[in-house]
């Protein structure tokens, strides 16, 4: 059974995104014309600001908004590097080009607009990322990182040079990085009915040598260890463009539950943007009541695991349910364990007897 | 224990050359630099009191330049100043104590007792004699080569000659042991604040190593000189009193030939010899018209029963108002004989008022400054003395009851400030001027104050930026005229500019800043024998406060109104480095081809906005 996605989603939201820089870069341009220093305003980051909605179920900025004025000689340099940023975006997008962290640092340079380092021209960039309120990603600024998506999706690609030409993410079996071009190709045609989100990269080659895609209809996505925004941005259109179930697999330990925490409501760090969330993602293991009922082999919590259990235990969205229940068992018996224990009863334990149960069991979360 | 110990006393010049340790000749670099510090002062001084714009030219020269420090220099200091008349030179170089500056005004030395230590320190660390070249009149130069008898306490003169010259002035020359190496950094930095302090002398250092120093007049004009004046009475202390009495109350008359002249000329009997009762008939209708010292002669003759030609054969040794007896020396019979004086007699009554000195209220009227009869007659009662008790009366205790009154009565006016010599604002100004060359430069000069009787007054500069470099505060201390270079951490001045909160005044880092510092006073309460740092009296401290408070509110709105000028320049080149980049990145979001018109923008004077 395939299924249709909406055509150019991706193609929409960057037009959406040119719109809204020309808007910006029109505005400021009148204030020049008429000898007006420009300013805007840009939502408030301050940890006072950041404030947990459980309605989106994530973490989102209040009405406090700081207001930057060119006028002021304080504030100046950064409006500037503001504009910079813009403008460099939108080369970028308009070129349809991809950049990193570091690049758009160095590229600075071009233009006699000095960062100071990498830590100042990131912190630009998330203020850009306020003021459109979309990813970084969305204007082609891109992760390092790289983690991989295997399974039957079929994809067209926009980027230039590959417009129009098309891939099925099964065809090679390590898997597809998700970098530009996968993030912002269009969906076109998929079987999948489940996306399997995993910690690991080796479980991730297990899963595609046990064929854990054609088994169970899944799209098997390898996390890294924490979710890349654009990991997190995949995952969602994955959701929403295809209605696809997401369930997420971790280490059985505090870290893990915060992964897949992190892929379902975002961090704080993020609260700008809203993009970056999959609410309906479901935990699926390695609970901590995992652990005895598989008599799992375990290693104890270490201090700072145990600090963690007790700081995610103060915030919101660790409050009821499975999260809040796993990080108290976790308190309980202190220890821990990881994917790969399962091993213990074989290599093939873990696709053929703990996933089958595990997706059975998400469908009543 | 010996029974052989002997008593026996030991000269000035002995005392000094066992003590020389007190009096900063301590070791070869402390000496160096003190006898430096001696001869300039001296020399500075004989300018100041006559009036001469000084020019002082001072060397060191090494004997043998090979040799390592501590070695032997040649310390030479000339000034142009009024010389010292011939006779008194070798007294005046060649003994100790031997002093022209005892009154009671600001000097920069006290008793210029340093010279002659200088000349012993040399003479003993190199048994070479001291050379003084001196010219009163600008004609005549004596030329005195001499060494120092140190148990006679009395010159020796190796050579004596006498040459024409064209100008006045004193030259000393010295031969010390000293330590050029350790102390060249404090000579020079003396040579330098001295000039600054000193901006109507011209001062010149010509060093061992071929430096030369030289610091020329920056004004023309001398500041006023100090008067001499009476002391205060809260200066006072009892051995000051018993010296006042001493001097002044009476001296037994020394009936010499002259004064036997002087009493014939008054009496009208110059040629004439009349007997014993004739001259007591011609004293009595002349009484009227004769002088003090006429009169105290008449009365003794009056009991002496002498003529002229006998009185001239005798000396007073003792007039005993209480037991009313006279006692003399008779030549004629080498013997001391005493006479009763008659109490009822006329001139036992003018012997007695003369012996037992003045009223007391005469006493503090005449003897010291700014005290006048009401004044005086408050004291009497305030301290609990009859008005018109004699002073010579007194007995020690009452010496010592009196000293206490006069130290603690607080009806006294303030001290009498014309026996300062503060330096004044304008020529502290341009000195500053010239050596600091600042951005923003005040001074000012406090009315006079006082503590425990001496008067002060305190002058203070201020001067920032320009050419002062951007190391920190400096502060420049001086007393007097001299530059206090050591002891700085315990220094009241130090404490007060520390004590300052100076990111008030909007000082903040290493500023560069220079405060300069006069305390003027006819005693600097110094709080060692080395005069290098004033004690914290709390009179001067306030005065001190008050003049930095002054200068540094000034010095505020100076800084405020730079740190404006610069914040305008500041935001003006910020704007012209990044409004263009704004223009051009918005053209580009914009999709426009022509840049906006921000031109005026970055040209324009802008407008001061607060800083969020």
């Amino acid at each position: 059974m395939k299924k249709k996605p909406k055509k150019k989603a991706a193609e929409d939201k960057q037009n959406t995104l040119a719109e809204l820089l020309k808007k910006h870069g029109a505005q400021i341009y009148d204030d020049l014309d008429k000898g007006n220093f420009p300013k805007f305003s840009i939502p408030s980051r301050s940890v006072s600001n950041i404030v947990y909605d459980k309605k989106i179920r994530q973490y989102i900025l209040g009405t406090n908004t700081a207001v930057r004025s060119s006028r002021n000689t304080s504030q100046l340099r950064a409006f500037t590097q503001l504009m910079w940023l813009a403008f460099f975006a939108n080369r970028l997008t308009g070129q349809k080009k991809s950049s990193t962290l570091r690049d758009v640092y160095y590229s600075s340079q071009a233009f006699e607009v000095d960062f100071e380092d990498q830590s100042e021209s990131d912190n630009i960039i998330v203020d850009l990322e306020a003021v459109l309120s979309s990813p970084r990603e969305s204007f082609h600024v891109f992760p390092e990182e790289r983690s991989s998506v295997f399974g039957d999706l079929t994809i067209e690609y926009t980027v230039p040079g590959y417009e129009g030409k098309k891939t099925n993410l099964s065809d090679h079996p390590d898997g597809y990085a998700i970098g530009p071009s996968l993030t912002s190709s269009e969906f076109t045609d998929t079987s999948a009915e489940v996306v399997i989100a995993i910690e690991k990269g080796g479980l991730f080659t297990r899963f595609v040598e046990e064929q854990v895609d054609k088994k169970f209809k899944a799209i098997i996505v390898d996390t890294g260890g924490q979710a890349p925004r654009s990991t997190r941005t995949l995952l969602k259109r994955l959701h929403e463009e295809l209605s696809l179930p997401v369930v997420i697999l971790t280490d059985g330990d505090v870290y893990g539950e915060h992964i897949a925490m992190v892929i379902k409501s975002g961090s704080a760090n993020a609260a700008h943007l809203r993009e970056l969330t999959v609410p309906d993602a479901k935990w699926v293991g390695v609970w901590a009541t995992d652990i005895e009922k598989y008599k799992l082999p375990t290693i104890p919590m270490t201090e700072s695991d145990i600090k963690r259990c007790h700081d995610l235990l103060k915030d919101p969205r660790y409050q009821e349910g499975i999260w809040k229940k796993e990080l108290e068992v976790f308190l309980k018996i202190k220890r821990k364990a990881e994917l790969e224990a399962f091993s213990k009863y074989g290599l093939t334990n873990i696709t053929d007897k703990y996933l089958p149960q595990k997706l059975e069991i998400a469908k009543s979360l | 224990m010996s029974s052989k110990e002997t008593f026996s006393q030991i000269s000035p010049s002995e005392f000094f050359y066992r003590n020389r340790d007190l009096a900063g000749f301590s070791n070869p670099t402390r000496s160096l630099y003190t006898a430096v510090r001696e001869f300039v002062e001296n020399s500075l001084d004989a300018c100041d009191q006559k009036g001469i714009l000084a020019d002082v030219h001072m060397s060191i020269k090494a004997v043998d330049a090979e040799k390592p420090d501590p070695k032997q220099y040649i310390l030479t200091v000339r000034d142009n100043g009024p010389g010292i008349e011939s006779n008194h030179v070798p007294l005046a170089f060649g003994t100790v104590l031997y002093g022209s500056k005892f009154g009671l005004k600001q000097a920069r030395g006290m008793f210029g007792l340093g010279a002659t230590m200088a000349i012993l320190y040399g003479q003993i660390t190199t048994n070479k004699p001291v050379i003084v070249k001196s010219s009163t009149d600008g004609k005549i130069q004596d030329e005195y080569e001499m060494l120092l008898d140190i148990q006679k306490n009395k010159p020796v003169i190796l050579k004596h000659e006498t040459k024409e010259v064209s100008k006045s002035g004193l030259s000393v020359s010295i031969c010390l042991e000293g330590d050029y190496a350790k102390a060249g950094t404090k000579i020079r930095d003396y040579v330098y604040q001295t000039s600054l302090i000193t901006p109507y002398a011209t001062i010149t250092f010509d060093d061992p190593k071929g430096e030369k120093y030289r610091y020329t007049k920056v004004i023309r004009t001398m500041p006023p000189s100090p008067t001499i004046i009476r002391p205060h009475p809260h200066g006072i202390d009892v051995e000051t009193i018993r010296r006042m009495l001493l001097d002044t109350n009476y001296q037994i008359p020394a009936v010499d030939n002259n004064m036997i002249l002087k009493v014939r000329k008054e009496l009208g009997l110059a040629n004439k010899n009349l007997s014993h009762s004739e001259i007591m008939d011609k004293t009595q209708k002349k009484w009227k018209t004769l002088t003090r010292p006429v009169r105290i002669v008449m009365a003794l003759m009056s009991f002496l029963k002498m003529d002229f030609e006998k009185l001239s054969k005798t000396t007073i040794e003792e007039i005993d108002i209480g037991n009313k007896k006279l006692t003399y020396w008779d030549f004629g019979e080498s013997q001391s004989i005493s006479i009763d004086m008659d109490p009822e007699s006329f001139y036992y009554k003018q012997l007695a008022n003369t012996v037992q000195g003045e009223t007391l209220t005469s006493f503090l009227t005449k003897r010291f400054q700014r005290v006048g009869p009401t004044t005086a007659l408050k004291f009497a009662e305030y301290a609990k003395f009859k008005p018109e008790q004699r002073i010579g009366t007194m007995t020690n205790q009452e010496l010592v009851k009196l000293t206490d009154g006069l130290q603690s009565f607080d009806d006294f006016m303030a001290p009498d400030p014309s026996c300062l010599a503060p330096l004044g604002e304008s020529p502290l100004k341009k000195g500053m001027e010239r050596f600091f060359e600042p951005d923003f430069l005040e001074v000012v000069q406090r009315g006079a104050s006082a503590y425990s009787g001496f008067p002060f007054v305190i002058e203070m500069g201020i001067a920032y930026g320009g050419k002062i470099s951007s190391r920190g505060m400096k502060v420049y201390r001086f007393a007097n005229r001299i530059p206090l270079l050591y002891d700085e951490g315990s220094d009241v001045v130090l404490k007060v500019v520390n004590d300052t909160d100076w990111s008030r005044y909007k000082v903040k880092g290493d500023p560069p800043l220079v405060i300069v510092s006069h305390i003027c006073s006819t005693r600097v309460p110094y709080k060692t024998v080395g005069k290098e740092n004033v004690a914290d009296r709390p009179e001067i401290e306030r005065e001190l406060k008050l003049a930095l408070l002054s200068l540094s509110r000034k010095l505020s709105s100076f800084m405020s109104k730079r740190g404006q000028a610069e914040a305008a320049i500041k935001r003006k080149n910020l704007y012209s480095k990044y409004i263009p980049l704004i223009a051009q990145f918005c053209t580009e979001l914009a999709g426009k081809k022509k840049e906006p018109n921000y031109k005026k923008m970055i040209t324009e004077e802008p407008i001061v906005e607060e800083e969020t």
